[in-house]
Formats: C-alpha cells, structure tokens, sequence
C-alpha cells in the first residue's frame, strides 16, 4: 500500500506538470481552434532561462521574471507566425507552430550548453513521510503551485473583461467581434497565457533533476492528456493531466510485476492508450465538446 | 579474421605502391619523395602551420558537438586537439604537422547525420581520429568508400574487438560491468546485484558483463532496462529498490544516472551505485542529485584520472590551461598517443596511406609510449581478441574539491571474471 501511495504522490507532481502543459494547449485552442505544437518549446525555454536566471537571483525571482518572459516571446511569436495566418486553414496554423516549436527550441537548446543545468530549486530530492508514506517536495510544490494557477485562471476567466472576451470568443468568434471583442487581442493573451504555464511546467518538470535539451520530450506527454480531457475543457485538462501522471506513475512501478514480459519502461505507452480507451467511449474526450454537424 | 584483413591491407599497401610510383592514382595516392602520400596528406603546410616546412596529415572528428552526448563529445574533442598541438610545436611528425580542426563535424548523435558529415570528408582525411556512436560508427566502417579507413571509437563497446579496422582504447563496457561486480562481491560483500541500463550496445555490453559476473560469482542478478530521459526513472527506481541489490550497475547518461541515484537513495535505498563511463559529468555535483551521488555512486574507468600524476597528465594539464578540467578532455588527450605511435610508424616507412596505415595498425602489439595517461594493454591489435581486450578498472569516487570532481579510490585492478573471460563475440549479442 505504501509503494501505491508513493507511486500516487510522484503521479500527482509529474500529473501537474502535464495539467499545466495541457492548460495552455486548450487556451490556444479554445481561442483560435488550433493546437498549439509550440509549447515544448516555451516549456523548455522557460525551464533553462530559470536555469541561467536562478543564480543571479534567486530561484522565486527567477521563476517570475522567466515566466514573464517566456510569456512575452510567445506573445511575440503570435504577433510575428501567428497573427498573420489567420483566416488560413486551420491545418497551416498548425503546422507553423511545430516550425516555430523547432525554431525556439534549437535557439533554446544553444543555451542549454554542454553540460547539464540545474535550476536551482529549494526542494531537490527532500522528502516528507505522511502515514509512512514518502512524499518528494518538489512533488508536493508541484501540487499545490497547479492548484493556485488553476484557481487564479478560473477566476481569471470569470471575473475579468479579458476574460469575458476570451470566453466569448471562445464560443463564437465572429459574434464576439461584433459585440466589439478584440479578437486579435484575446489571441494575443492566449499566447502569452499558454507559453507562461509552459515556462511554469518546465520549472516543476526540471525540479529535483540536472536538465539538457531534451527536456521538451515531457511535454508531448500533454497531447494525450488534451485529447482525453477534451480539447476545449479547462477541466478536463487538469484531471487528465493528473490522471495521466498518477496511472503512469503507478504503472511503471508495478511495470515488473503487471508486464514481466516487457523489456522497456511500460509507463510511457499509459498516456496513449488511456487516450485511446477514452476515446472509444467518448470521442470529444471525457469533457470535451460533442461536435454537432448539420446536414 | 584479423589475418584475412592483414592480408587484405598488404595487399592494399603493395598495390598503392604500385601505383603510387607511376604519379597520383585513382585512389589520391602520389608519391612525395620517398613517401607515398594518400588521402588527406599533402606536402602542403597546415592551415595554423606552426613550421611552414613541413606537410599536413588532416585527420577526421566526427562528434557530438551539439547533441545529447555533448557533453562527451567537445572535451574528447578539445583533448584530441590539444594533444595534437603540443606535438606540431613539439616537432611535429617527421616532415609533417597533424591537422585534426579542419575537418571536425557534429553528428549531433544521429546516425543519418553521422553519415552525411562523413561522405563530407572521407576524401579528405587520412582516418578518423574521434567517431562518437556505436551505431553511427559501425554504418561507416559498412562504408564501400571507406575500405581501408582506421577509426579511433569514442566508445567503448566489446564489438570493437572484433573490427580490424577499429582502434579501440580502454576496458570495454563489458569488461567494466564485470569488474563492478566483481568489486561489489569482493569488497562489499554484495549478493545481489542489480543492473539499471539503456537499451542497444553501451547498456546491454555493460549489463552483460555484470550478469556474467554475478552468475560466475554466485550473486542473483536484477536486469532493468529504462529509457532516456530523467522523468522516465519511476520504473527503474522503483526495480531498483525491490531488487534490494547491494551493488548496482548502471549505464545510462548522467541524467539518468541522477534520477535513478537520487531516487532510490531518497526512498532509503543503501546499496552502491557503479556508473559505466558516460555516467559522468561533473555537473551532477551541482545538481539536488548530489548528496545522494556523493555517498552512494562511484564511476568505473580504465583512464588514470585528470589530476593523475604522470609526465602525459602533467603535459595535458599545462595545456588545458584555465580549461576546466574534465576527465573526457584526459581521454580525449590520451587517444592521441596511439595515433602518434601509428603515424609515426607510417612516416618512418615512407607509406601515409590508409592501406599502409591498416597494415601498420594490425602489427601493432600494445607497445605504446603515452607517458602514463594509457591503461595497461592498450593499443594491441596484432592479437586476437582476447589478447586486445583491456581488463582494468580504476574506481573514482566523487569528490567536489577536485578539479574534475572526481578522484581515485584504490589501485588499478582486473577482477577474476574479467580476467578470465573468454571474448567470442561483442558481448551486447549475448543479451
């Protein structure tokens, strides 16, 4: 029961780390109907600018100005790749996004260096026993820093006029520029939204470990989590991402006993094929949108 | 196998013989003097000549400069050049200097590149003087255009035993994984031993010298395969604890090794971490991984360490200068003396050519000056296998007040496994 339980509290840290990835992808989408495949790229960013910033100033200050910054790059990237593609297929969009997640990440990666980074966090490797039960600080951090960052985009979302304008156009762009929304506005804040919680889930991702450049793998792990949590619930992100990271986690340490037959580490299929589960039953995700099509 | 190929670079010598005293031939052999110059000598100075006098041998690098195993790849690299340096101003080799900066390439760790990077320069180097990936190194060795062609492996896989046109350096991780345990018996009294490893060559070669190890010595024996990546160790931690090992053998990357140290030690695991040699990065004692590393890991190496009192570490010191000192910068350094000790041969009897070089490789019988910075053994391709192989193994415990962060524990030594290991295939095939 312990191994269970520790298994649980290291999938509810990396679990978070998904959520926080997922949040932005559904944000971007929620806005323009595309799905971002920038992200790793700002999650990797953000993770080595803390990298470089956390010395000179302390890890806190470090993972505020990172964040800011990371979210003004990407505000930049809509501006410059974005922006000017709307209107395009939605097809298009998307795939300028993995351009520009190579792109950012190659400028990032040169910054990586050739050996590993740390980022300088106060929790390492430090542990808690709660009921017998180990529990990791940065998994705790983790945690509890997703549960405030939900809570502040919720209310976000309910009580701001930007937020309003977000929602609305969320559900139906063209009445939204009607009513007078800047639509390009709510892109724009969309993506500096998205590649904040990016930069935010690279510091918890890079926690407790040395990093190099592919640290942007991890956030692949988000793609699964949107389409199982639906790709246009804020919710669904969240209990995907902590889904996904608590059967993943719980899966690889029974890996030897549920799937002796296996050589590799099984915990890396979970998040596929808890998607394709899902999928068969619900195929808008468990709290997506069902499509309606007229005919 | 050994003999057909001598044969085959006899008679490749001969031929380029030949046909190098009728003027240049097909292959880019021409005849300067009394030499026979091949590809990627001239009588031409090198580009940073430091004697304008004398010709230009331009070796290869290919690396990983800019990818995962960087890390590895840029210190071998510096080391390499800064040996290299030192013998131009030294002297140089007979009538010429050795150029090993024009033609270094990143492979970026990817076979396809590796690949693209060497069609770039096989015409221009006489061999290659660093090929970093088991893999990679193997396809270009497959190379029609690189038939006659000696490549110095940063790697250290037990395969290399059985190429011809291999220069291998160094215990293989094999022979590594098996004097881990051998120490983890012999000196802690271990009775189970667990191995945590990559999948393909480096983790299965060093995974399989500790199961042969563990088995001729009675202990049981946990394999965990895991994959890259230092937020994919759930799995491996959690092996590593049920298997309650008292020596543990990885072979990973330093990311990993992080992980599965911390991990496991932070959950109360009390065994002993043995890390194969591309566990290492001195940056892992700034990472939260490093109490853990500190009480709990050593790194197995056949190399004397950087700070090693010899005349050659002596030398590479002086020459890194304010470099930070890095073992792979040693190693890279070392790699060196056996192809000085090659070129040198092959000025001496006037055939810079790759079928002269190839003849000259496999007559070669370990015999090689390195002013100490070689493991015992090296440079032995005349032998078969088993004679070629290198057995020892020097332990180095972390330690953050050194420069390379690591320093000796103990003598040299060659465990009874390895000793006696009978080497028939690459010990990656017996997984």
């Amino acid at each position: 029961m312990t191994e269970l339980l520790t298994a649980v509290s290291i999938g509810a840290g990396n679990g978070s780390v998904y959520a926080l990835l997922a949040l932005g992808f559904v944000i971007i989408y929620k806005a323009m109907s595309v799905i971002s495949f920038a992200q790793p790229a700002f999650m990797l960013s953000g993770a080595v600018l803390v990298s470089h910033l956390s010395p000179r100033m302390g890890f806190v200050a470090a993972v505020v100005v990172g964040t800011i910054a990371i979210a003004v790059v990407a505000l930049v990237v809509e501006r410059v790749a974005v922006r000017p593609m709307v209107g395009k297929a939605v097809f298009v969009i998307a795939i300028i996004t993995i351009g520009i997640d190579i792109v950012v990440r190659v400028v990032a990666g040169a910054f990586v260096g050739v050996d590993p980074r740390t980022i300088g966090d106060p929790w390492g490797l430090d542990v808690t026993t709660i009921g017998g039960v180990q529990v990791q600080h940065r998994h705790i951090a983790a945690f509890v820093v997703t549960g405030l960052v939900v809570a502040l985009l919720f209310a976000f979302f309910r009580f701001t006029r930007m937020g309003l304008a977000m929602r609305a156009t969320a559900l139906d762009q063209e009445a939204a520029m009607a009513q007078g929304v800047d639509v390009g506005r709510v892109f724009a804040v969309s993506w500096a939204l998205a590649g904040a919680l990016a930069a935010i889930a690279g510091v918890f991702a890079s926690a407790g470990n040395p990093i190099d450049q592919n640290l942007w793998i991890i956030a692949l792990t988000a793609l699964p989590v949107i389409i199982l949590g639906g790709l246009d619930s804020l919710g669904g992100a969240v209990l995907g991402g902590l889904v996904i990271g608590i059967v993943q986690a719980v899966v690889s340490t029974y890996h030897s006993t549920w799937f002796p037959f296996l050589d590799t580490n099984s915990g890396a299929i979970v998040p596929y094929v808890l998607m394709l589960l899902v999928l068969l039953v619900r195929p808008q995700g468990l709290f997506g949108t069902k499509e309606v099509e007229r005919v | 196998m050994r003999r057909s190929v001598r044969r085959l670079g006899v008679l490749a010598a001969v031929t380029t013989l030949v046909l190098a005293g009728c003027g240049r031939d097909d292959g880019g052999s021409e005849a300067e003097g009394e030499a026979t110059l091949g590809t990627g000598v001239t009588s031409e100075p090198c580009p940073d000549a430091v004697d304008e006098s004398k010709g230009c041998i331009y070796l290869g690098i290919i690396s990983d400069l800019t990818g995962v195993f960087a890390g590895v790849g840029v210190p071998l690299t510096d080391g390499g050049q800064a040996f290299w340096k030192r013998v131009n101003e030294e002297g140089g080799i007979g009538d010429y200097e050795v150029d090993v900066t024009t033609y270094v390439k990143d492979n970026k760790y990817d076979p396809d590149t590796h690949a693209e990077v060497f069609a770039e320069i096989n015409d221009e180097v006489l061999l290659i003087a660093q090929s970093l990936g088991t893999i990679a190194t193997e396809a270009m060795l497959r190379d029609n255009d690189a038939d006659e062609l000696l490549v110095l492996p940063a790697t250290l896989g037990s395969n290399w035993l059985f190429e011809d046109r291999v220069l291998e350096i160094g215990t293989s991780y094999c022979a590594e994984g098996m004097n881990a345990v051998d120490y983890g018996v012999d000196e802690l009294g271990a009775d189970k031993v667990a191995a945590v490893h990559f999948p393909g060559d480096y983790g299965d070669d060093t995974a399989v010298g500790a199961r042969i190890a563990a088995e001729a010595r009675g202990a049981d024996f946990t394999d965990i395969t895991t994959g890259p990546g230092a937020d994919q160790q759930t799995a491996a931690v959690a092996e590593v604890l049920k298997s309650e090992a008292d020596i543990v053998v990885v072979a990973t990357g330093p990311l990993e090794l992080a992980a599965v140290v911390g991990g496991a030690v932070s959950q109360g695991f009390q065994g002993k971490f043995v890390g194969a040699i591309p566990t290492w990065n001195a940056a892992l004692l700034q990472s939260p991984a490093a109490p853990a590393i500190e009480a709990s890991y050593l790194w197995a190496s056949s190399f004397p360490g950087y700070d090693a009192d010899t005349p050659g570490h002596e030398a590479m010191r002086e020459a890194a200068g304010d470099a930070p000192a890095n073992e792979y910068f040693a190693m890279g350094w070392s790699g060196g003396y056996i192809l000085k000790a090659l070129l040198e041969e092959a000025v001496e009897s006037g055939d810079l050519t790759r079928g002269g070089l190839l003849e000259i490789a496999s007559s070669m019988s370990g015999d090689i000056e390195s002013e100490g910075m070689l493991p015992d053994g090296s440079g032995n391709y005349a032998g078969d296998p088993n004679e070629a192989a290198v057995r020892v193994t020097q332990l180095f415990t972390p330690a953050a007040d050194t420069d390379a962060g690591v320093e000796p524990m103990g003598d040299i030594f060659t465990g009874p496994t390895a000793e006696g290991h009978d080497f028939t295939e690459a010990c990656y095939l017996q997984k």
